[in-house]
């Protein structure tokens, strides 16, 4: 069966779609540069794919796609589930640190009110003579 | 001895004057009691009305849930050198005046949960409970009438161990299964409890079916998690 070598100039161009909203919330200081770089890259790596079908057509062969289409599918799908993964971590760990931080606040501020208290007690009974 | 008392609570302004009351009131208690509730970020007067009655008030600057909750008065209790921390919650539903029996099988047990006599109403409740406590049996081996009772006491070691690490998705199932996993003792004591006053329970209808299925997840997550995690 004869491979058909399409052009995936289009799959590239999402990508580049992609990667300007991406640019646009980073400018904006909508989200961070160190959480948003492994985003970049997976997307600089299929618009790669995307620009050059003749080595990606070969390397999908090598794997056993009959394909091409699907072997891109399944590069975006990992990567997209790579960096969804990573989201979900940073998220947990914020969640947890916010939750600790909400109870040391707390706790802090009920100590610094009863000394505060206690304090201000032997002032008024000196006020008070 | 010293025993604090956490009562987490949300919204509970009309429940915890006599709660507080009752507390102060306490019988047959060779303890000293200390009342702390914890304000969940309630949008009533909790906060006010607990410092008019008497108790310490932590304040959650954000609705943490009763996990987050719980813990940061079990933090309290770890830091302050209390002997003992008992939870019972702010609507009025566990009688004070129960604690004693907690406090008397605190002596070979680690935790101990209070549990009532009347199982849940509904028969959709009463498959999930029913379903819970063998969850919670077979995957941590923790014998349990009522895994999601909130009225519970806890001894030193629970205090050390919590005050690291506490569940916060499912905390009452949770909490035990990670106790056991640590080696500590669990216990249970038949309570009387009050029915309660007004306002719904947080977990009613379908909502309790899928609560089921995320608890056993929870549950057997908790306990594996536990396990694995080195002990020191
Ligand atoms: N900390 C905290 N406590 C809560 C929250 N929602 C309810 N509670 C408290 O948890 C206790 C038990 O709640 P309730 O709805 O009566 O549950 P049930 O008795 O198990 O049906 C009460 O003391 C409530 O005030 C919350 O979001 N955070
Ligand atoms: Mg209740």
């Amino acid at each position: 069966m004869q491979q058909v070598v399409e052009n995936y100039w289009m799959f590239g161009a999402v990508c580049l779609v992609i990667a300007l909203v991406l640019l646009r919330l980073l400018f904006r200081e909508r989200i961070t540069l160190q959480g948003s770089m492994s985003y970049l890259a997976f997307l600089v790596f299929l618009g790669l794919m995307a620009a050059f079908p003749n080595v990606t057509q070969k390397i999908s062969m090598k794997l056993g796609f009959t394909l091409m289409s699907n072997f891109f599918f399944c590069a975006a799908i990992a990567a997209l589930a790579v960096l969804h993964l990573r989201a979900l971590v940073t998220l947990s760990k914020v969640h947890t640190r916010s939750i600790v931080l909400t109870q040391e606040l707390a706790i802090l501020q009920e100590k610094l009110e009863r000394l505060e208290r206690q304090q201000a007690q032997p002032l008024r009974a000196a006020q008070g003579n | 001895m010293r025993v604090l008392v956490i009562i987490p609570a949300y919204n509970e302004e009309h429940a915890l004057p006599a709660l507080l009351g009752e507390l102060r009131a306490l019988p047959n208690l060779d303890a000293q009691v200390t009342p702390v509730v914890i304000d969940d970020g309630s949008t009533d007067a909790t906060a006010k009305v607990a410092e008019e009655h008497g108790a310490r008030v932590l304040r959650m600057c954000k609705n943490l849930g009763i996990g987050g909750a719980v813990q940061s008065g079990i933090r309290l209790a770890f830091r302050e050198g209390f002997d003992f921390a008992a939870q019972i919650d702010g609507d009025g539903q566990h009688p004070p005046g129960e604690l004693a029996k907690l406090m008397g099988a605190a002596g070979d047990a680690d935790l101990v949960v209070g549990y009532r006599d009347k199982g849940p109403t509904t028969l959709l409740r009463r498959i999930g409970s029913w379903w819970l406590r063998v969850v919670l049996r077979v995957t941590t081996g923790v014998k349990c009438n009522d895994p999601t009772s909130g009225f519970r006491l806890y001894g030193p070691r629970a205090l050390a161990l919590f005050d690291s690490e506490y569940p916060y998705d499912y905390p009452e199932p949770e909490a035990l299964a990670i106790a056991r996993a640590r080696g500590l003792r669990v216990n249970e004591v038949l309570v009387t409890m009050r029915e309660r006053q007004g306002g719904q329970s947080s977990i009613a209808g379908f909502a309790a079916a899928y609560y089921v299925f995320k608890v056993t997840i929870a549950v057997a997550l908790a306990y594996v998690r536990a396990r694995l995690k080195p002990r020191d």
